[in-house]
């Protein structure tokens, strides 16, 4: 009992002096749950663990809904790949141009606040490592060109700089840092091309860096083709670049790049569990007036109408004879869904299809390097039927007389519309460039899906494939019903938060910020 | 024991040299108030002719060097002098009786420090165990309502067991406004294990209320309890007492033989304040809801001698809420032991409470999990809900037994009885409250004391969820959440009281000393979740979870650590004048180092005017009082540099957690107040009145302020901003109308308003950021209901979706849809109200006649807008409601202004829902209901029975509104904390008790 008490007199003395010495008050501050610096640090995890937020939001698999505001509901309907059977706030919404600045906001913060931090963070720890600083460079430009394909200026160069802080890039500025990140990435990693650093990390190539070098090239080719119509030396300069470049470009299936994800696909979220997303009335116009065999693999038939795949129009109204958005949805949800191929955890944003059909543009565009745009037409055509393991590319190519379907609409006839184009499949040498650029974008347009972004990029640049028009118009005017949406508006947490930042972006711009104004790429002039 | 006295004897006489005098000898004794027994501090002992004197301590307690036959003079303001000749004995214990002018009551304050009331600088009131058990409820604290002036009680809509927000002068807090609770001196920590935030409802089991430990508490365990209102009151327990402090005194061992106390109470709770539905709908609605009982039970014992008392209790509550298969059980053990050794110079204090409490099926609110949405949605033609009771059949195809229901069911809506049957959910909280004290009295002016207490809460949740129960919630095999959450607080300090008699008039008491806090949160979450699942249909298991990144496995760890140093002093200027002056640093784990270490003072003073006046005979007491006071808050932790979190399966999370913003160093919130009040009493103390002002301002918080996603990519970080303002008026009036032998009347009646004012929500000007337009408190989501800190507007602002109207008011429809208002929106939602009242008033009455009382309390809240988000959405949904079924008109009106006519059915059908426009389902939150009341018979006893007391009462709680607009109760909120003030979204609707208590002593 004695010593009890002593104790207990020792323990309040140390106490007190205690309260007095103790300078380390903020250790206790922590939560040791979480990891700390110097626990990523084993194992290269401060930078490698960065690597898979980055990967899993360019196209952001979960949540679903999440993916669903940041491309679906708008890029994947613009580019006529998919539509919605719900008329979601009661017809005005974004598909109907009534944009919906909440949605919206995620195609902003997503890649800001899962990319974009997370490459910063590897290149301010990365300069003992430059090979893995250059892969996150180019899984940056794959994120951003896309954000600024939708808004036009965007914060890129200044990111997270305080004395700079939230200032626009113009999209030409911005598409020069990209092609200078491009440079800088390629370099580092021809410089160590055969080591495996980045393996532990890579969700794409396996930690192949040869492979990366190739995507970069062809990412860069890419970017020069979007700006061929309004800056032709700068894009004639990297295009020319990128088809010498010594690894070339990504030709075969397995060059491409594809996220494989831990997760599952959004789109089988939004489709299967859902019922949110269809086939678009485009997508059924084209592909069956081409009698595409593709098409089973890309879409269901539909449940309601055996025997045929049915695409629903972009921009339906709540319609008459609707009682509310649910009655309607029930009226078209039973229309063609995507096919599971398109929908396994593999997310696809850049094929070898793609690249042979860049290719075949940059022949036409007479860029050195390029080869024969034929040659590339056909191999693109042949390398998707490949990917989707579909048979009859060979007959595919020799037909010269499908075109088109007209499109039906057999819920509501109002609806129905006759094909926006009689553009066959088969090359022919004779056509002009303009016909040959139709054929090409056409084609590529059928071998991206369903990565929505780059067609709806591509179909402003060039004004192909021909897609339907919005049913119903909402936006008071800003966006012509036949030249289509051209961008999205800055985002309002933009507005609220980085008011000057958005005014200069405005001026930079060049045009009202709303979705009516042409990006600086979408010169609206001649494709030639 | 012995043991330890000898020991106590042993250290003490090698460690404090006692200093005793030959000639003289050491009087001691116990001074205390006739009236009630308790003791009285600062009574002066004087011997007569001298200079020698001395003041009791805070427990009564004084020694004094004196003479055989010398006299000793005892004086205590408010108390008739008393005097005595030193004999042959060395203790001269006295009751002092009241002095027929003024009524001086001994009020416990801050740390345990007992002052008179009179002296006090600041506002407090307190409330005596008899009124606040009369009408019991199982969260002691939900009896305080309209007894308190200036305390705004709101119960939570889970029922029995939940937990209760109470606010003190207003909210000032983005964080937490609920006050510092106070056990015998020693800060209670009062954890919730989460309170909702969105209408809708979770995914993750529903809208639920994590309880608090408050609920834990026995009631009948309690003597009394003490509001210390403002910042001046509380400064003593630092940032902790930022929002005020409840102290609870609970009951001890008296000396002098054994009493046994037994108290049974048993209510009926039936519900009774809910939307009106038309008859069928009512039925369906009745057959479901049952009778609620609650029986609270305590047995207490307590006795002991003169050094050594003790009191034990035992309670134990048993409870079954409106909802089928609702119950609550809870079992309170509380033992106190209080000696005294060495002729009182030590004292020791030591106690133990425990306490468990089971609770299945706590309702929810909003719309998941929630079995009111398909009870009030019900409608089938030719058939009951009743029908349903039966809710699940087998599926052959699955062989399974799986949920039936009148139609297929929706995220939202689901069978009830499959809700209550197959998706159960289970509350388990523990509280283990030990305290140890002792008291060193070293010599006539100085004493020490020095406390701890080990005070752990562990807050447990499990939701087992079967297979077939509607796909968003769960996957095909069913869903099982775990929840579990450790709450410890350790909790030392060390005092030294010091009383000082400068000259006869004159007197000082201090103390000086250090106090240390550790607290600890433990949290686990484990959840097969929504889409991760469970291998094998309803086996409720963790081995049982898939291996998918959908799955939810969870621990976190928080530790905070505050030291402090704090010294505080009262003089006495003869009793006319008091000056209060405190001090305390801080330092706190929870802040950088640059900033950790804060001070913040008080300074007080309070004249008694009728000792320093002539009023004549009228003015039984007068006094005015002010302070000023500031405090300083160093939040909560893991704010100022959190690591990333890793997520199950899924690598590092791919934000980072909200920091500081970049270049910024957080400091300590701060609150500075200012306080003035008088107190008067009248008529020999028949008649008094209490009123006083005071301004708040609020500093400095640390706000999570949206950022460009371009700066910081997370799009938030914190920031020591703005500044709010309350500043309010608090009256008591008391009276005795009646008061003779045979009958006594008391009347109280309090009053207190309160106005909020946010004056700014920016903060320092840093780089790049764009001040803030508005702090979401709840944010807009799906069901357009909104709550938004705004300069200028304040807190509790609710808004809605509204209808834009035209100049008569008329809702303008036009081309088949309603047309928005558009005007001073924010998220595209219009301000429709604020939750808070503009005042409150409770009056509480008394009477006495001889062996039979009556009480009541009258309860109001003036001012103030609810919404009724359950109205939205049953109009929205069915036609259940009466005004939908009467089916009579509404005029609306297009652009153009021509007139049309909707029937009701089609127009709140139209208006409601779960995304509708809530702004049209506003109501006045004014209402003023009978609150409490209770007939009792105190029983005549014969002289030689077993009983010393038989009481028996009737008592009624909730029982009706005098006035109400909104459908449902406005003093019941879906959380009690700072989101959803309000809104109903199919809360559990308000009931009223009615109940027996029997009280039996001996």
């Amino acid at each position: 009992m004695k010593k009890i008490f002593k104790i207990i007199m020792c323990l309040t003395v140390v106490g007190l002096v205690g309260i007095s010495c103790d300078n380390n008050l903020e250790d206790y501050n922590t939560n040791p749950r979480n990891i700390s610096q110097a626990q990523l640090e084993v194992d290269f995890q401060h930078v490698g663990s960065k690597y898979k937020p980055i990967f899993e939001s360019i196209y952001q698999y979960t949540p679903a809904w999440s993916y669903q505001l940041q491309q679906n509901l708008n890029a994947d309907v613009y580019a006529g790949y998919m539509t919605n059977p719900r008329p979601f706030v009661a017809g005005a919404n974004n598909t109907t141009y009534a944009l919906v600045s909440g949605w919206n906001n995620f195609i902003w913060s997503v890649p800001y606040g899962n990319v974009m931090n997370n490459v910063k963070s590897i290149v301010d720890q990365t300069d003992d490592y430059p090979t893995l600083r250059a892969v996150a460079l180019i899984l940056k430009v794959e994120a951003m060109h896309r954000v600024s394909d939708v808004f036009g200026p965007i914060v890129y160069s200044n990111f997270g700089d305080l004395t700079n802080a939230g200032v626009y890039d113009s999209q030409q500025e911005a598409y020069n840092a990209f092609f200078a990140d491009l440079d800088t990435a390629t370099a580092s990693l021809m410089a160590d091309i055969d080591s495996q650093r980045f393996t532990a990390f890579d969700m794409s190539y396996g930690g192949d860096y040869h492979k990366w070098v190739r995507f970069a090239n062809s990412l860069r080719l890419r970017l020069a083709i979007r700006v061929s119509k309004i800056d032709p030396a700068k894009a004639k300069t990297e295009g020319e670049k990128a088809l010498a470049q010594s690894e070339g470009l990504m030709m075969a299936n397995d060059d491409g790049f594809f996220v494989n994800g831990t997760l599952a696909h959004p789109l089988s979220v939004i489709d299967n569990s859902w019922g949110d997303i269809r086939m678009n009335a485009s997508m059924e116009s084209i592909l069956t007036g081409f009698s595409d065999t593709r098409i089973q693999n890309l879409f269901n038939e539909s449940p309601q109408y055996p025997g045929q795949y049915k695409g629903v129009r972009g921009g339906l109204p709540l319609q008459a004879g609707y009682s509310d958005e649910l009655a309607q949805k029930a009226a078209y949800v039973n229309f063609s869904n995507m096919n599971d191929d398109v929908k396994t955890s593999k997310v696809q944003l850049m094929t070898a299809a793609e690249v042979h059909f860049l290719q075949a543009e940059a022949a036409l565009r007479g860029w050195a390097g390029a080869g024969d745009a034929q040659t590339h037409y056909e191999m693109g055509i042949t390398t998707s039927f490949d990917q989707r393991g579909a048979s009859g590319a060979a007959a595919y190519i020799a037909d010269n007389t499908s075109t088109p379907a007209d499109y039906v609409d057999p819920v509501n006839a109002a609806n129905s519309m006759s094909a926006m184009s009689t553009i066959t499949i088969a090359w022919d040498a004779a056509d002009d460039n303009e016909t040959k650029l139709e054929k090409i974008i056409t084609q590529k347009w059928i071998a991206m899906f369903p990565e929505g972004q780059e067609a709806w990029s591509e179909y402003r640049r060039t004004g192909y494939p021909k897609i339907f028009p919005v049913v119903s118009n909402q936006s008071g005017g800003t966006i012509d019903t036949n030249i289509q949406i051209r961008r999205i508006p800055f985002v309002d947490s933009e507005l609220s938060t980085n008011a000057a930042g958005v005014a200069d972006a405005v001026t930079k711009l060049g045009g009202t910020d709303d979705g009516g104004t042409r990006l600086w790429w979408d010169t609206g002039g001649p494709n030639f | 024991m012995k043991k330890i006295n000898i020991l106590l004897i042993a250290i003490f006489s090698m460690l404090l040299s006692l200093n005793v005098m030959a000639q003289e000898k050491s009087i001691s004794g116990t001074i205390t108030s006739a009236s009630d027994g308790a003791p009285l501090p600062g009574v002066s002992v004087v011997v007569q002719g001298t200079t020698r004197g001395a003041e009791t301590d805070f427990d009564g307690n004084y020694t004094i060097e004196a003479s055989q036959g010398e006299v000793l003079v005892y004086s205590f303001v408010g108390m008739k002098t008393q005097t005595v000749t030193v004999g042959s004995s060395s203790t001269i214990s006295l009751a002092l009786e009241e002095d027929a002018n003024t009524l001086d009551e001994v009020v416990v304050t801050a740390l345990g420090i007992k002052k008179t009331r009179k002296s006090l600088t600041y506002a407090a009131q307190d409330i005596k165990a008899d009124e606040l058990s009369r009408v019991k409820q199982t969260n002691p604290v939900n009896s305080l309502s309209g007894k308190v002036a200036g305390v705004n009680i709101t119960r939570s809509a889970s029922g029995a067991g939940g937990s209760v927000k109470v606010v003190l002068r207003g909210n000032s807090s983005i964080g937490n406004n609920q006050p510092l609770y106070v056990v015998d001196g020693i800060p209670l920590s009062n954890p919730t294990a989460g309170q909702p935030t969105s209408t809708f409802g979770s995914l993750n089991g529903g809208n639920r209320d994590g309880g608090d430990a408050l609920s834990l508490i026995n009631s009948d365990d309690i003597e009394s309890l003490t509001v210390l209102k403002g910042a001046s009151a509380s400064a003593l327990y630092g940032s902790a007492g930022l929002n005020g402090v409840i102290l609870i005194t609970t009951k001890k061992g008296k000396s002098g033989g054994f009493k046994v106390d037994y108290s049974s109470n048993l209510t009926v709770e039936n519900a009774a304040y809910m939307m009106e539905f038309n008859d069928e709908a009512q039925k369906n609605i009745d057959s479901f809801l049952t009778s609620g009982t609650t029986s609270i039970n305590t047995l207490s014992i307590s006795g002991g001698t003169e050094t050594a008392q003790t009191y034990f209790s035992y309670g134990n509550t048993t409870a079954s809420g409106i909802l089928p298969q609702n119950k609550l059980k809870q079992h309170t053990i509380n033992i106190r032991e209080t000696g005294k050794f060495f002729d009182g110079k030590v004292k020791m204090n030591a106690s133990v409470m425990a306490s468990t409490q089971k609770i299945k099926n706590r309702a929810v609110s909003g719309l998941y999990f929630n079995p009111l949405v398909g009870v009030y949605g019900f409608e089938s033609a030719g058939e009951s809900l009743a029908d349903y009771t039966n809710f699940e059949e087998l599926d052959p195809t699955r062989n399974i037994m799986s949920q039936r229901w009148f139609r297929g069911t929706s995220d939202i809506e689901q069978n009830p009885y499959w809700i209550t049957y197959r998706n159960p959910s289970e509350d388990t909280n523990k509280k283990l409250l030990a305290s140890l004290k002792f008291d060193f009295k070293i010599n006539d002016w100085l004493s020490l004391q020095t406390r701890g207490t080990y005070d752990q809460s562990l807050l447990d949740y499990d939701r087992k969820i079967y297979a077939t129960t509607e796909a968003t919630l769960a996957p095909s095999t069913g869903r099982y959440i775990v929840e579990n959450a450790d709450y410890t607080q350790l909790y030392g300090d060390m005092l030294a009281n010091i009383n000082t008699q400068i000259n006869e008039s004159t007197s000082i008491t201090g103390i000086v000393g250090v106090s240390t806090t550790g607290s600890t949160l433990e949290t686990f979450r484990g959840d097969s979740g929504a889409n991760g699942g469970l291998q094998f249909a309803n086996v409720f298991s963790f081995q049982n979870f898939n291996a998918n990144p959908s799955v939810a496995f969870e621990q976190n760890s928080y530790e905070t650590k505050v030291n402090s140093l704090f010294a505080s002093s009262t003089i006495d200027f003869g009793g006319k004048i008091y000056v209060d002056l405190t001090a305390r640093n801080d330092w706190t784990s929870t802040l950088p180092a640059a900033n950790n270490s804060f001070f913040y003072p008080s300074v007080g003073v309070t004249g008694i005017l009728n000792e320093l006046f002539e009023f004549g005979e009228k003015v039984s007491f007068a006094k005015l009082r002010a302070s000023y006071a500031e405090v300083g808050n160093g939040f909560g932790p893991d704010k100022i540099s959190p690591n990333r979190s890793i997520l199950f399966g899924g690598g590092v999370n791919s934000t980072d957690p909200i920091r500081p913003y970049p270049g910024t160093t957080p400091r300590p919130e701060r609150q500075k107040s200012f306080e003035i009040g008088t107190e008067w009493k009248f008529n020999n103390n028949r008649f008094g009145i209490d009123i006083g002002y005071y301004h708040t301002n609020t500093t400095d918080q640390y706000f999570a302020v949206p950022v460009s996603t371009t700066i910081v990519a997370s799009g938030v970080a914190g920031l020591n901003a703005g500044d709010i303002l309350n500043s309010g008026i608090e009256a008591t009036v008391f009276v005795v109308p009646v008061q003779n032998e045979d009958m006594k009347w008391t009347s109280t009646l309090n009053f207190a308003t309160n106005k909020n004012e946010i004056i700014s929500i920016s903060g320092d000007n840093v780089d790049g950021l764009v001040p803030t337009e508005y702090f979401v408190m709840s944010p807009k989501g799906v069901n357009t209901f909104g709550s938004y800190l705004v300069e200028g507007g304040s807190f509790g602002d609710i808004y809605a979706q509204v209808i834009k109207k035209d100049a008569n008011g008329l809702p303008i429809y036009d081309s088949g849809a309603f047309v928005a208002e558009d005007a001073n929106l924010i998220d595209g939602l219009t301000k429709v109200g604020n939750a808070n009242p503009d005042f409150t008033l409770g009056w509480n009455n008394s009477f006495v006649y001889k062996n039979l009382s009556l009480d009541f309390l009258i309860d109001g809240k003036f001012g103030g807008e609810t919404m009724s988000m359950t109205e939205a959405i049953v109009e929205g949904f069915s036609n259940n409601s009466a005004r939908e079924t009467a089916n009579g008109n509404v005029t609306v009106v297009d652009l153009s202004g021509n007139t049309s006519t909707q029937t009701a059915q089609e127009y709140y059908g139209a208006i409601g829902g779960r995304n509708g426009y809530t702004g049209e389902f506003m109501y006045s939150a004014t209402n003023v209901r009978l609150a409490e009341l209770a007939i009792g018979y105190n029983f005549n006893l014969p002289e030689n029975s077993f009983f010393t007391r038989i009481k028996a009462s009737a008592v009624g709680n909730n029982l009706f509104f005098f006035y109400k607009d909104a459908p449902h109760d406005p003093n019941i909120s879906l959380s009690t904390g700072n989101a959803l003030q309000g809104v109903d979204v199919l809360g559990l609707p308000s009931s009223r008790s009615l109940g027996l208590n029997i009280n039996l002593s001996f």
